[in-house]
């Protein structure tokens, strides 16, 4: 009771201060703004309402800031837009009068009322909004940010082209890079490329200068055949246990690196740069780390058996293994050769596992459709087709598409270019797929017919006789379930890893310290796959900066006089390792008692809800200040 | 059901400069077209590029519709020269046509 008593006395001193502002009319033409500002000056811990055409401006902070200055008040309140926009910038005027900046509340009377509501119904809204955060002001109390030391050390998981990247961006800026692959070899799918569109660079060298400067970089430590096998810690100071053994490797595809006398730093083809590291024996080992940076990659889309007749006709085979029959076998001649058989036609149908819709496509293995567009096929596709159709000017080519999407610069030249060199295209609705079936009765000796529904020749009929089928199979996230389980990872309903906002955070996930570079977030081509990770490495870079991170406060705060030690708390959390139960001295006896690791927490209030005892808070956000806010939404007189 | 004969652009090759596979299939001829006929000179150029010899032959009266004014060749964002195919084709149909 002493308690309480104190508490309220020095509310009664507080003086919150309100500031509402009109947002040029966005607020004002619903909201009677001075109405909203008559009624809240008759609170009683209201010391000052003010309003303003635009709050965010720079004499609307300043109003905010001479009002902390001279004393009039010392809570602050702002009724505006939605505070994922400007509650930044109201602490940041408080903190520049010299103040706390966690005094502050935000009523969001723009978003939530009067783009919502009309008329005297939006004016009562808006005052009770504002009565809420008033109520609530009364109590805060000025909190610090949670400081944490940061180890100036970045871990990239993944040794493709946005890994390598970003790991070259963070050591040049003298920052110490563990880069972990799981594979023997650098390079990742872009090592199983040949000539890249449209520049017409080779896949070879991209990726063997990038992995040299990797490799030849004292701050940059390789670890290849390496997993993450355990994950703790938090922004600045995470643990990864990673396992390092003999890889699975099919013999048929690729040869044992070093079986050939290959030398460290040497590009093989279509496998990667491989670095010497090969070990014998599993080892384990543990790596302490400040950021993380996921570069884990894509994968290509498998065909189902059946697909477009993909593993019924022998003649039927994918763009990846054409691009790679292509590299192995640059004989010249009049018709291009495909597994020892010369290919007079050939027909090329794109979007094969990607823009799948439900209801048309049957989903895959795993019950998903990848609805997405794979953005970096058609381009591929048109590049492949113009070099067949130069090297090999008597083998035709026909394209089936459902659109072709050469999005990037340089990239619709490939379709003009295309067009130039005769290739022929068919266009299919998306509802009625090409069809490819064995050539019977048809005149010629081409073992197989493809069928379409030409939209280009006016919904006729069209059947295309040819030697080759080429199925463009898109892109999909490697599989990284182990990854996304331990660190509790945003996963997309495409499959690939979820930013924090595609526009204004665009590498950043919500747990702080874990950052996306490349193709493990979409489908991307090298160059927007090397942007991504220049973008992680300077997200990284700035965050361990200073050396040590700042977290906002709003964690859970355990009251050791009402502790009693049930464990609840710790069987709710949501957060691995940010409860714990620990044994301490009160009144010289041992008892348990629950702890924050308040880097860990994620301000949920789970444990409020589930404590019997009422002994855990989180700051910012107390049980009391609920309770105020809740009397001010039942208040009749209030809107009178 | 039509088939594909790519083959089709060398038995043009007499009679005109096949800049058929050039086209894009965007329709800005056949809608500057005066004749405003249906798909008038779109579907012949697209019988082309796959090689429809038995649909140019059944639909040959149309290509006499043309006036020869130039306008699908000036707006041609392909340059595909449609105006000078339309005349090739000609050339081709009286070279092939048969009476029965």
């Amino acid at each position: 009771m002493a308690d309480e008593n104190k508490d309220k006395a020095i509310t009664s001193k507080r003086k919150v201060g309100v500031y509402i502002c009109y947002c040029g009319g966005n607020i004002s033409d619903h909201v009677d703004v001075e109405k909203v500002r008559e009624r809240i000056e008759k609170l009683p811990e209201v010391a000052a309402v003010r309003t303003n055409m635009f709050m965010c401006s720079d004499p609307g902070q300043e109003m905010i800031m001479e009002d902390l200055k001279s004393g009039a008040i010392d809570r602050v309140v702002v009724a505006s837009c939605a505070p994922s926009l400007h509650e930044t910038t109201f602490r940041g005027a408080i903190s520049r009068a010299g103040r706390n900046p966690y005094i502050y509340e935000h009523a969001n009377i723009r978003e939530q009322v009067s783009w919502v509501h009309h008329g005297d119904k939006a004016t009562d809204k808006a005052t009770r909004l504002v009565s809420m955060a008033t109520a609530k002001a009364e109590q805060l109390n000025p909190l610090e940010p949670i400081r944490v030391e940061a180890g100036k050390h970045v871990t990239v998981i993944g040794g493709g082209i946005a890994g390598l990247r970003a790991a070259k961006d963070l050591a040049d800026r003298g920052i110490k890079v563990v880069l972990l692959e799981k594979s023997p070899f650098l390079g990742g799918q872009l090592a199983s490329l040949d000539q890249i569109a449209p520049t017409g660079d080779k896949a070879a060298d991209l990726v063997s200068d990038l992995a040299g400067q990797v490799l030849n970089d004292d701050s940059i430590t390789v670890h290849t055949c390496s997993e993450v096998e355990s994950f703790e810690g938090y922004v600045g100071n995470f643990r990864l246990g990673v396992k390092k053994q003999p890889p699975e490797m099919d013999p048929e595809k690729i040869k044992p690196p070093g079986a050939a006398g290959e030398a460290a730093g040497e590009f093989i083809p279509f496998a990667g740069v491989y670095n010497g590291d090969m070990p014998s024996v599993p080892a384990e080992f543990t790596v302490e780390t400040g950021v993380i940076i996921l570069a884990t990659g894509f994968k290509s889309y498998m065909p189902s058996k059946g697909e477009y007749g993909f593993g019924e006709y022998e003649q039927v085979t994918t763009l990846p293994e054409l691009i790679r029959s292509m590299a192995e076998n640059k004989a010249a001649g009049n018709l291009m050769e495909f597994n020892g058989r010369k290919i007079r036609s050939m027909a090329m149908i794109h979007c094969v596992g990607s823009r799948q819709i439900p209801g048309i496509h049957p989903e895959n293995e795993g019950g998903y459709l990848n609805e997405y567009c794979s953005r970096t096929c058609c381009s591929a596709t048109l590049n492949v087709s113009n070099i067949i159709r130069t090297s090999h000017p008597g083998t035709r080519i026909f394209e089936f598409y459902r659109d072709i999407r050469t999005y990037g610069r340089g990239q619709e030249e490939l379709y003009e270019e295309a067009a130039r060199n005769q290739v022929v295209f068919l266009r299919f609705e998306d509802d009625a797929s090409p069809e490819v079936v064995r050539n019977i009765s048809h005149s010629g000796d081409f073992p197989l017919m493809v069928k379409v529904k030409d939209t280009l020749t006016f919904g006729e009929d069209v059947g295309a006789p040819v030697d080759l089928v080429v199925l463009v199979t898109g892109v999909e996230p490697n599989t990284i379930s182990d990854l996304v389980e331990m660190m509790k990872l945003p996963v997309g309903t495409d499959r690939f890893l979820l930013e924090v906002h595609p526009k204004l955070r665009p590498v950043e996930l919500p747990i702080s310290g874990i950052l996306l570079a490349g193709t493990c977030q979409a489908p991307m081509d090298v160059g927007e796959a090397c942007n991504a990770a220049g973008a992680a490495a300077v997200k990284a870079a700035a965050l361990l900066g200073r050396g040590y991170v700042e977290l906002d406060p709003f964690v859970a705060l355990v009251d050791l006089e009402k502790c009693g030690g049930t464990g609840e708390c710790v069987n709710a959390c949501l957060s691995d390792g940010a409860l714990n139960m620990v044994d301490m001295e009160v009144d010289g006896q041992t008892v348990r008692r629950a702890q924050v690791t308040p880097a860990l927490c994620l301000g949920c209030g789970v444990c409020v809800g589930v404590c019997p005892e009422n002994a855990i808070e989180v700051a910012g956000w107390t049980l009391k200040q609920y309770e105020a806010m809740v009397d001010r939404i039942v208040a009749e007189e209030v809107t009178a | 059901m039509a088939l594909l004969n790519p083959n089709f652009a060398e038995e043009m090759e007499p009679f005109t400069e096949d800049t058929a596979l050039a086209c894009f299939n965007c329709g800005t001829c056949t809608a500057i077209c005066p004749l405003v006929y249906e798909h008038f000179p779109r579907k012949m150029i697209r019988y082309i590029q796959i090689g429809a010899k038995d649909r140019i032959l059944e639909n040959a009266q149309e290509l006499w519709r043309c006036l020869h004014c130039g306008l699908c060749t000036l707006t041609c964002p392909r340059e595909a020269n449609p105006g000078e195919i339309i005349l090739g084709l000609k050339r081709f149909v009286v070279a092939n046509w048969r009476r029965s």
